[in-house]
């Protein structure tokens, strides 16, 4: 047959290779090159597709929901304002739902995108290639990373056109305080931005379920489960700075913005503690999968 | 058939070396940051955030009745917060707490006591629920111009204050 | 053979698993442009030694060369030139050949993308099936897309790992033409395979392992030198007769066989001489094959295989 029909590819050494084209070994710009490959993988994917789309249209439901039924939200801040300040839905939209939306979004990548080799046996086909583990760890890394803030960066957009659809009205601030719809919508954006920290914490702690367990449904359910945990252990009683330590109590941090006189307290610690769980993650993730033997033992 | 089993466990312990250094180096930093065991879920900060939370809410109120305009600072409300049920001690905490605020609409010689049903949560946010007097936080709504019907902020206030 | 840096150079390397030694001081040198046979009955721990030539598995002891660079020293570039797999190829199922292949040479970087029509022509893999999800392809097609990824590297180190398998004969057949083709175009080849026949139509050299040790390594011809007899399986008209003719022999060994027949250990040439002797005393041959060639027989001496484990 064809095997054999003619010469194979001849090795040439690196140097004599036109040195545009050839990604030079710099980890930097090789972890890039497995960057931009993942995102293509990611694009093409349905369940990423469909959260963009849901990203998009999803606020918009819940606008016209509220329109069509007259209860209000009770148990969240700025619930009570939803019918009379237009401003108060993308306020109401994360404060019920951030905690609980935003891990499960991150997850489903970043609790993926490592046990989906191991899933598909082919670490042995991508590690086998021109890059080293570093960059295929930084570049899948980058990949979840980036779907994170992208995600985050969206729904600001659309929950504010949303909010700013509804209504420009002043809004009730959380010291009783009113703010004028211009400077409160720099406040939904900031509280919006504010989960952005907190997120990144989420992102490095799929990442590194995903490699610890090289199964994706651990990845992405165990990072839903804890942020499930976490919910129910920050509901009990414990002293302040240890509530300051759970992932979770970043994402009410934004609190404090809308506070008279605003408060930063909460947002600068929990800076502190997705840093902190970020890094340890991170680093923990990469530990393990630097060593690791490839195939079956 | 083995060799070198001297060498085996040591490489074991040294890839366990790391992550037990770093459990030890977390749990010594959060002790030696000396910080207090309190929640900061107290009297005097829920005393503080609701006190004020209700002095803007008032102004807001009058407004959307259509009164002459208060200004907040000259209400001198003041809350007194405790934290509900006989069998509790402890006044720190999330849970179901009673406040009274006190506050001067007519001057110092006509003091007004609203009360809250107040649900704090470990976040340090909380729901107030109005439980009198009627006129104040007793209807969800109240009638501004031209009988319009508007939210009573007075009616429930959704607060926060600091926990750091 | 100094002066020259050998393609593959393994010192002394040695891999645990919990308890099990996987691979225990293995010693192995390719010279550039050879083709080497990796032999060993399953578990040996020739799939380990390949993957611990790509950096798949990192060995606890030891030094690994590739073209005179240890994987410290190379970086990024270990792997330079160097193509293959362990065990099955594996590939995304829900993307086609080509994509696949887009992905890997993405990863590769370099002008490998251009590379990707020719590799999939030679694989025998044009056309429609190209453009199929890899989910739809059977054994032998992921084996020729596995062939076709490695030539996306323009390998002067080929390392393939059982690469027969799946394979039809006309196939097999084309893959060890082309095997003995790179060889003479100088590309180093290094196959693993548990069968000593199917290493011996393509080596020149071997290295046979079993149970993590190397228990004999060299060129095929020295090999041979050292192996002992051929065995052969014999059908006569007078089986008694003919055991009596060798019994007296030191360079026949013949006995019944269970089945039926006779088994005969001896080297060609005292194998022609035993059959002309049989004529002459009147018994006929009726049929004679060669069971073992001497280097399966060193091999199953060395590994202390009986044939029927190996060949089920």
């Amino acid at each position: 047959m064809t095997l054999a029909a003619e010469r194979w590819p001849a090795y040439v050494e690196p140097g004599a290779r036109d040195s545009r084209a050839v990604v030079r070994p710099d980890s930097i710009a090789g972890a890039l090159v497995v960057w931009r490959i993942e995102l293509t993988k990611l694009s093409g994917m349905i369940q990423i597709r469909a959260m963009v789309l849901l990203s998009i249209i999803g606020p918009f439901l819940v606008l016209g929901f509220l329109n069509l039924q007259s209860a209000t939200p009770g148990d969240t801040p700025f619930g009570q304002w939803v019918h009379a300040i237009g401003l108060a839905i993308p306020m109401t939209i994360l404060g019920f739902g951030a905690q609980w939306i935003l891990p499960a979004i991150t997850g489903v990548v970043a609790g993926d995108i490592y046990s989906s080799e191991d899933h598909y046996g082919t670490w042995k086909t991508i590690l086998t290639r021109s890059r080293t583990r570093g960059e295929l760890f930084a570049g899948k890394f980058l990949a979840a990373v980036t779907w994170a803030v992208g995600i985050v960066l969206l729904l600001t957009v659309t929950d504010l056109i949303a909010g700013l659809v509804a209504g420009r009205e002043p809004v009730v601030g959380l010291g009783g305080q009113l703010v004028p719809a211009g400077h409160a919508t720099w406040l939904v954006a900031a509280s919006y931005l504010s989960q952005l920290a907190p997120m990144l914490g989420f992102t490095a702690l799929a990442a590194l379920l995903s490699v610890a367990t090289r199964n994706s449904i651990a990845g992405i359910g165990g990072t839903v489960v804890i942020a499930v945990l976490f919910q129910i252990v920050t509901l009990a009683n414990m002293p302040a700075w240890a509530q300051q330590v759970l992932l979770s109590t970043p994402f009410m941090a934004w609190h404090g913005f809308w506070g008279a006189p605003p408060y930063y307290g909460p947002f600068l610690w929990g800076l502190v503690t997705c840093a902190a769980w970020f890094a340890v993650c991170t680093l923990a993730a990469w530990l393990i999968f630097r060593r690791r033997t490839i195939g079956a033992a | 058939m083995t060799t070198g089993t001297g060498t085996r466990p040591a490489a074991v312990m040294r890839r366990l070396r790391l992550p037990v250094l770093a459990a030890i180096a977390a749990v010594a930093a959060l002790s030696a940051t000396g910080c207090s065991s309190s929640s900061n879920l107290t009297p005097d900060r829920l005393q503080a955030s609701i006190g004020s939370t209700f002095a803007n809410l008032y102004v807001l109120q009058q407004s959307y009745m259509g009164n002459p305009p208060v200004r907040a600072a000259a209400l001198g409300s003041r809350a007194s917060c405790q934290k509900g049920g006989t069998l509790d001690v402890t006044q720190e905490g999330s849970g179901q707490w009673l406040c009274e605020i006190t506050y001067l609409p007519s001057g110092p010689q006509y003091p007004v006591i609203a009360k809250y049903n107040v649900d704090v949560q470990t976040d340090g946010c909380y729901a107030a629920d109005g439980d009198g007097p009627a006129s104040v936080n007793g209807s969800p709504t109240v009638t501004g111009p031209g009988y319009r019907q508007l939210n009573n902020p007075l009616a429930l206030i959704d607060g926060c204050f600091d926990t750091t | 053979m100094t002066g020259v840096t050998a393609a593959v150079e393994v010192r002394g390397v040695t891999k645990w698993f919990g308890e099990t030694t996987a691979l225990d001081a293995v010693d192995l040198t390719v010279s550039p442009g050879d083709v080497h046979g990796l032999l060993g009955p399953n578990g040996a721990g020739k799939t380990t030694l390949l993957s611990a030539m790509f950096g798949l598995v990192l060995p606890d002891e030891g030094t690994l060369r590739l073209f005179g660079r240890t994987r410290a020293e190379a970086g990024a570039q270990w792997l330079d030139g160097v193509g293959g797999f362990v065990e099955t190829p594996r590939f995304y199922p829900y993307l086609s050949g080509r994509r696949n292949l887009a992905v890997l040479a993405g990863l590769d970087g370099g002008d490998a993308a251009t590379l990707i029509d020719d590799a999939l022509k030679r694989a025998g893999l044009t056309g429609p099936v190209s453009r199929r999800k890899v989910r739809g392809y059977s054994l032998g097609m992921r084996q020729r897309l596995g062939l076709a990824a490695a030539m996306l590297r323009r390998p002067r180190l080929l390392i393939l790992d059982e690469p027969a398998n799946g394979m039809d004969p006309a196939g097999i057949r084309d893959l060890r033409t082309a095997l003995r083709r790179l060889a003479r175009d100088g590309v180093t080849v290094v196959i693993s395979s548990h069968d000593m026949a199917q290493i011996e139509e393509i080596c020149d050299s071997a290295t046979i392992l079993s149970e993590g040790k190397v228990l004999a390594a060299g060129r095929l011809d020295a090999l041979r030198a050292s192996a002992p007899d051929p065995v052969w399986r014999m059908r006569t008209s007078d089986d008694p007769g003919t055991l009596a003719l060798a019994a007296p022999l030191s360079e026949v060994k013949a006995a019944s066989h269970d089945d039926g027949g006779l088994v005969v250990h001896a080297a060609k040439e005292d194998m022609d001489a035993f059959v002309l002797a049989l004529g002459k005393a009147d018994i006929a041959v009726r049929g004679l094959d060669l069971d073992r060639t001497p280097l399966e027989a060193l091999f199953f001496q060395l590994t202390g295989e009986t044939k029927a484990e190996v060949n089920p």
